[in-house]
């Protein structure tokens, strides 16, 4: 048996009385791109907040490079390679968008404390370097005319990119996506389809994305996962998802509230 | 010539210019003008390191008071000679080894800072266990905390009968030297790797800890490094004043405080400074509401409270219809007055 | 200590309780609406005694017509409070709504100042509550009775208000989900209103016992009583009223026994409240009948 990349078992959450999640189990092989669907209310955030620490399950593990990373704290988790991004975006508002790039270095930063109050040649070397990877991934997503403006100010779907800039920044081997294509067109959502993919060959990532645009999902992801009130209800290649008899129960059930 | 080279030495003569003139108002100004300039370079010192607590990380700190206590009586108990201690503690005689060591003034300051700063470690874990309401009532708390503190050790502190008679060795020359240094850490850092950080908790805590950042390591940062420089005000108030006791830095001079960096600019060390000038210079010059006055032959007397009324008026009204302050969050630069010169020229 | 004394402290740490439980009961009420620690909440207690001692000084009221308007006075104050410092800032950040508070209660500590003076003015105490009744040997001021009885009368009426009247349930559906009920239709402004009244009467209610119990009363005599409060409704489990009252009578309680059962700590008294809230927020930070926080991406 070689590695364990990535696998939760049995993964359940609860609050109170409400059961968010119910033993959620996956395991993730490197260079996937996995999506996970499933009506609104259906728990995939929940899942992304378990895996990147920001709640604790109730019961189940995640098991990462071999290593039990279940509860511990978020910003440790992605030290370790897990990046996300938010589906309610959270950029650092009025920061500069290079700023908000550029913070993503700083767990990564090898000068210390002193040499960046005494402006040592080593800090300022680290510096420059941060600002120009910063600057390379703004120029991948095309964001690299608005650097100097505050996040706050950019429109909704850069916004988005930023949040996806942000999270490659802090050199991630998983990456969480939660509702990257949320409020773009059909041309811009077919674009960052493609750019999702170039995105896992050239910084060697693997994916995991929550998305409505059944499209987008379908004509991305490599294997699928379904979850519906906290239960997987399928899992399996695009094609066999779109004819699962109780995934097209469950999205006719919900069809009148989807948003695409 | 080079632009980083420009600006070291436009910056070196602003310091020189600076110093020029308070030599000037040290040989030629009248004591008021001293009293105010020590109380401006003071202010500024605790301004600009409070205002990277609750201006760069965002969270409200309620219990800058404590530290300046803490590093007032600490200096003042260093740089006592053992003869005046033995004649000042009358109740209960100071603890040893207080009561015998002596050192200079400037030494005095460092070790209020590091005390200052070793008490804030001690509580900076509750402290930062919560947020918002919860770490400005804990703050406020460890005031009072210190406060109570102050008038039960006697062994310690004299309780409420104080110090008194500390030598003046705060000048002119201490205390700006002092507050240029602060300037000059607190922008360095903040404009570092980890005044990014710091500004990202700011924003969102919650992502920042998504980009891989530990609040608490950088909330503590700030926490201590604004203990230090409290703790060191603290020693330079004491040497002001010469009298130090209990009730004298009380959750007032944190409310000042406060309302110095909100009316500045919550975020901006510029504003810091602008507001601690204004605020010294403007509490000096609002004494005359709470003294009596004679016009004509109508007499009015004193109304005491109502510079501080006058202040809480400012604070709400700042907080509630300018919430940006003075600079928002920005901060003076040699750029932005080139380009002012510039403009003017073409 | 005999069982006569140790009576007699646990009555005035019951009643020193009851006096923190009605404080405390205004902070819950509007930290569970706004998420705010109302910093203001303290001074409404100096408001309501000045508000007694004007009103039998200068309109020679008998106490039981001056209490309930001198009440009913704070809690218009309390409103007032609402409208010009928090009700602006809403949408803002909330540190900003922070330091509104932190001025409003600065400004109406000086301004009372500035208007009575600090030289401290005694309260005018009804004698009807100097009678001293002898308990098996226990001697009582019926003012440490009646203090705790007004509190549990008090609370009672409050849990009706919010339980089983229509506004009541508005504000409970406001403190649960503040955008949620705002959709609904219910007028939000109203219902914070009606918080702020309820809150800051018996804030008055809790200031005038107060000040029968130390009738010594100064512009800023209610900075420790407040903060104190806060405590006992972190205690008890911020956001919740009975949480606020339990939380008021365990700290009353623990402060006058620890003093009585350790005479030489009597100077760290005032530090006591603040321990306890330390090792809480250490230990449990939910209080003791507040449910689990959410750290909710």
């Amino acid at each position: 048996m070689g590695q364990i990349f990535f696998q939760t078992q049995n993964l359940t959450m609860q609050f109170g009385g409400l059961v968010a999640v119910h033993n959620f189990s996956i395991k993730i092989e490197p260079h996937e791109i996995i999506g996970l669907i499933g009506p609104n209310g259906a728990g995939k955030t929940t899942v992304f907040n378990m895996i990147t620490g920001n709640l604790i399950p109730t019961s189940g593990k995640i098991i990462w490079l071999d290593r039990d990373i279940t509860a511990l704290q978020p910003h440790y988790i992605t030290t370790l390679g897990i990046a996300r991004t938010f589906q309610n975006i959270r950029l650092f508002g009025n920061l500069s968008v290079l700023d908000n790039v550029m913070v993503s270095y700083h767990h990564r930063l090898k000068s210390s404390f002193w040499d960046a109050m005494l402006r040592t040649r080593r800090y300022r070397s680290e510096e420059k370097h941060i600002r120009e990877e910063a600057f390379r991934i703004l120029t991948m997503v095309g964001l690299d005319h608005f650097a100097r403006e505050p996040a706050s100010s950019l429109p909704y779907g850069q916004q988005r990119k930023l949040e996806i800039a942000r999270a490659l920044a802090t050199n991630p081997k998983l990456l969480l996506l939660d509702e990257p294509a949320a409020g773009m067109n059909p041309q811009e959502t077919l674009e960052l389809a493609r750019f999702v993919r170039s995105l896992r060959d050239s910084f060697d990532l693997t994916l995991i994305v929550i998305e409505h645009d059944m499209k987008f999902v379908m004509g991305l992801c490599e294997r699928i996962v379904v979850l519906v009130y906290g239960h997987t209800i399928a899992e399996g290649r695009p094609e066999d998802i779109q004819h699962h008899p109780e995934v097209i129960k469950a999205y006719l059930g919900e069809k009148r509230h989807a948003r695409y | 010539m080079d632009k980083g080279l420009k600006k070291t030495i436009l910056n070196i003569s602003a310091i020189g210019l600076l110093f020029f003139a308070l030599w000037l108002f040290d040989r030629y100004g009248t004591e008021y003008h001293v009293r105010i300039l020590n109380n401006i370079a003071v202010f500024i010192i605790l301004a600009v390191s409070y205002n990277l607590v609750n201006g760069i990380c965002g969270v409200l700190h309620l219990g800058p008071n404590a530290f300046i206590t803490i590093g007032a009586y600490t200096s003042a108990l260093l740089t006592m000679s053992p003869a005046e201690k033995k004649i000042s503690f009358i109740i209960e005689p100071l603890i040893w080894p207080l009561s015998v060591i002596q050192v200079p003034f400037w030494m005095s300051l460092i070790i209020a800072g590091l005390v200052s700063t070793v008490f804030a470690f001690l509580i900076s874990y509750p402290v930062f266990r919560v947020r918002g309401d919860y770490l400005a009532i804990v703050t406020l708390g460890f005031g009072e905390v210190v406060r109570v503190l102050c008038n039960a050790l006697q062994g310690v502190t004299n309780g409420p009968l104080g110090l008194k008679g500390l030598k003046p060795y705060t000048n002119l020359w201490w205390s700006w030297a002092i507050a240029v240094i602060t300037i000059v850490v607190i922008q360095r850092l903040i404009n570092s790797s980890w005044g990014r950080a710091m500004k990202a908790i700011r924003e969102d805590e919650i992502a920042a800890k998504a980009m891989g950042i530990d609040p608490f390591r950088h909330l503590l940062m700030a926490f201590l490094i604004n203990a230090f420089f409290s703790g060191v005000a603290g020693g330079l108030l004491a040497h002001l004043i010469t009298t130090i006791s209990p009730t004298l830095f009380t959750f007032f001079l944190t409310f000042n405080l406060l309302m110095i960096i909100v009316v500045g600019g919550l975020g901006s060390t510029t504003g810091a400074v602008i507001g601690a000038t204004l605020f010294a210079w403007g509490s000096e010059a609002l004494r005359i509401v709470e003294s009596p006055m004679q016009i004509g032959s109508l007499y009015i007397p004193g109304i005491p409270g109502m510079r501080m009324v006058i202040f809480s008026v400012i604070l709400m009204v700042v907080i509630i219809f300018a919430r940006k302050g003075i600079m928002g969050q920005r901060e003076f630069s040699w750029d932005w007055v080139f380009a002012k010169i510039k403009r003017k020229h073409t | 200590m005999n069982f006569q004394i140790f009576m007699q402290q646990l009555i005035n740490g019951i009643t020193l309780g009851s006096l923190y439980g009605l404080v405390a009961i205004g902070y819950t009420m509007v930290y569970g609406i706004l998420r705010l620690i109302n910093f203001a909440h303290g001074d409404l207690l100096m408001v309501a005694t000045y508000a007694v001692i004007y009103s039998m000084a200068l309109f020679m009221l008998p106490w039981y017509l001056s209490f309930p308007l001198a009440i009913l006075f704070t809690g218009l104050v309390g409103i007032l409070l609402d409208r010009v410092a928090y009700r602006p800032l809403r949408n803002a950040p909330r540190i900003s709504l922070l330091i509104s508070a932190i001025g409003a209660s600065f400004l109406m500590e000086n301004l009372a100042l500035v208007i009575i003076g600090g030289v401290p003015k005694p309260f005018p105490r009804p004698s009807l509550f100097d009678k001293v009744v002898d308990l098996y040997g226990v001697k009582i001021q019926v003012l440490t009775i009646y203090t705790p009885l007004t509190t549990i009368v008090l609370l009672l009426g409050l849990l009706y208000i919010v339980r089983y009247t229509e506004v009541g349930k508005a504000m409970r559906a406001a403190s649960r989900d503040f955008e949620t009920t705002r959709l609904m239709g219910i007028n939000l402004d109203r219902v914070i209103a009606l918080t702020f009244l309820l809150g800051s009467s018996l804030a008055a209610a809790g200031g005038i016992m107060w000040a029968m119990k130390y009738p010594q009363v100064n512009p800023f005599m209610g900075i420790i009583p407040g903060l104190k409060a806060f405590i006992a409704a972190v205690l008890g489990g911020i956001g919740s009223i009975v949480g606020a009252v339990v939380g008021g009578f365990l700290l009353g309680i623990g402060e006058v026994l620890i003093v009585a059962i350790f005479p030489g700590l009597a100077q760290y008294r005032d530090a006591f409240a603040f321990m306890v809230l330390i090792f809480l927020l250490i230990f449990r930070p939910t209080g003791i009948m507040g449910e689990a926080i959410v750290d909710k991406a």
